[in-house]
């Protein structure tokens, strides 16, 4: 197969101010749905995968992927849970190969980066995330995506089901035990 | 928003022995609302009694206050491109995308006619290598015409004769047969 050249990419690149007819979602709405979405869906990529730098790529290839299935959709909620949902396979994706996440959910150690270490409030707050983040990787992953969407995102019963492919019946049994399991492991200290 | 239904919910959790666990506090959603809303503790003394008796209750304000502490943060930290570079990038993907699906049969047909090439080729050096055996025949046959060379004298003397008109015939047909397939085909 022939690949496309750079030049082609150029020429695309300049045909991309009118590129409406790409995407169903014209590039208004994209900027207002991307203001909405962006954070929550970052912090969610970030703490599932353990990485805030691979989260800026799975940002960026949720978006794609979410332009690209050009469905439509009922409401903004629908979308945002549709977006979710690309999100989660990216990085079920991400967890069939080596078990980098895990490392780096293991290490936590985004969470000192940023601290300021002459507040002791921000210390603190350093190290409860570490806790959670050695914690959240003690549970399994469907257990941290249960977790995240429930209390994070605040998503509901149906919501969640249908972000992570289950029934709708099983989720409150799934996030009870779930959380039961944080619960403990934060009480710990994340050890 | 998470919304635990009023009244107590349980499910078996040990069917053979017909004991069954809780799996829900009927205040667990006025619990989540406070911890979300930012009324958690000082606004909610009731909550907070309530919390203190109950486990599932208690597990849950652990829970979802780490969690929501880090979503902020993270939401903070979060150094995210502008909303036009993602929409460009994206545009540039689903276009090089676009490209090289269109560009696939082409790169198909073009494998193909390379391969009727090489098969071409191929057949000709055949043909070729065979023609080198059909010059060795030539040579008997000029043996065996040379042998015959009375036959092939009258046989001269005819065509001398009645040459020209068969030539014309040749030529006549040779000129005509596309020019009749021309206007069959102009027709259709």
């Amino acid at each position: 197969m022939r690949d496309v050249t750079l030049s082609e990419l150029e020429r695309l690149g300049t045909d991309a101010s009118d590129s409406e007819d790409t995407f169903q979602m014209d590039e208004d709405a994209f900027r207002l749905f991307y203001e909405r979405t962006a954070r929550p869906v970052w912090a969610y990529l970030s703490r599932m995968s353990g990485d805030p730098r691979l989260a800026d790529d799975l940002l960026q290839e949720a978006y794609y992927r979410f332009l690209r299935a050009n469905a439509a959709h009922e409401s903004d909620a629908h979308r945002r849970n549709y977006l979710f949902r690309i999100a989660t396979n990216l990085v079920r994706d991400l967890r069939r190969r080596p078990r980098v996440d895990e490392v780096r959910l293991a290490n936590g150690g985004e969470a000192t980066d940023h601290a300021d270490p002459q507040s002791a409030d921000v210390a603190n707050g350093a190290i409860r995330r570490v806790d959670l983040a050695r914690s959240m990787a003690r549970l399994k992953p469907r257990e941290r995506d249960l977790l995240w969407l429930a209390y994070a995102q605040g998503s509901s019963h149906k919501e969640i089901a249908g972000t992570l492919g289950l029934k709708t019946a099983s989720i409150k049994l799934l996030l009870f035990r779930a959380r039961r399991r944080l619960a403990g492991l934060l009480r710990e200290g994340g050890r | 928003m998470i919304g635990p239904r009023r009244g107590a919910r349980t499910l078996p959790l040990d069917g053979a022995r017909g004991r069954q666990a809780s799996v829900e506090c009927s205040r667990e959603a006025d619990v989540f609302e406070a911890v979300a809303f930012g009324r958690w503790p000082e606004h909610c003394a009731d909550l907070v009694a309530h919390v203190s008796t109950c486990a599932m209750c208690a597990d849950l304000v652990i829970v979802s206050r780490a969690l929501q502490d880090d979503r902020e943060s993270l939401c903070r930290e979060a150094q995210l491109p502008a909303a036009g570079m993602v929409w460009w990038r994206a545009t540039i993907r689903a276009r090089a995308d676009a490209a090289r699906t269109a560009t696939q049969p082409i790169s198909v047909l073009q494998g193909i006619a390379g391969a009727c090439i090489v098969g071409g080729a191929a057949g000709l050096a055949t043909v070729a290598w065979q023609s080198i055996h059909w010059v060795d025949r030539l040579g008997d046959l000029a043996v065996r015409l040379a042998s015959r060379r009375a036959d092939i004298a009258s046989a001269s003397a005819f065509a001398a004769g009645h040459g020209l008109p068969i030539l014309l015939a040749i030529a006549a047909g040779l000129v005509l047969a596309p020019l009749a397939l021309y206007i069959t085909l102009a027709d259709d």
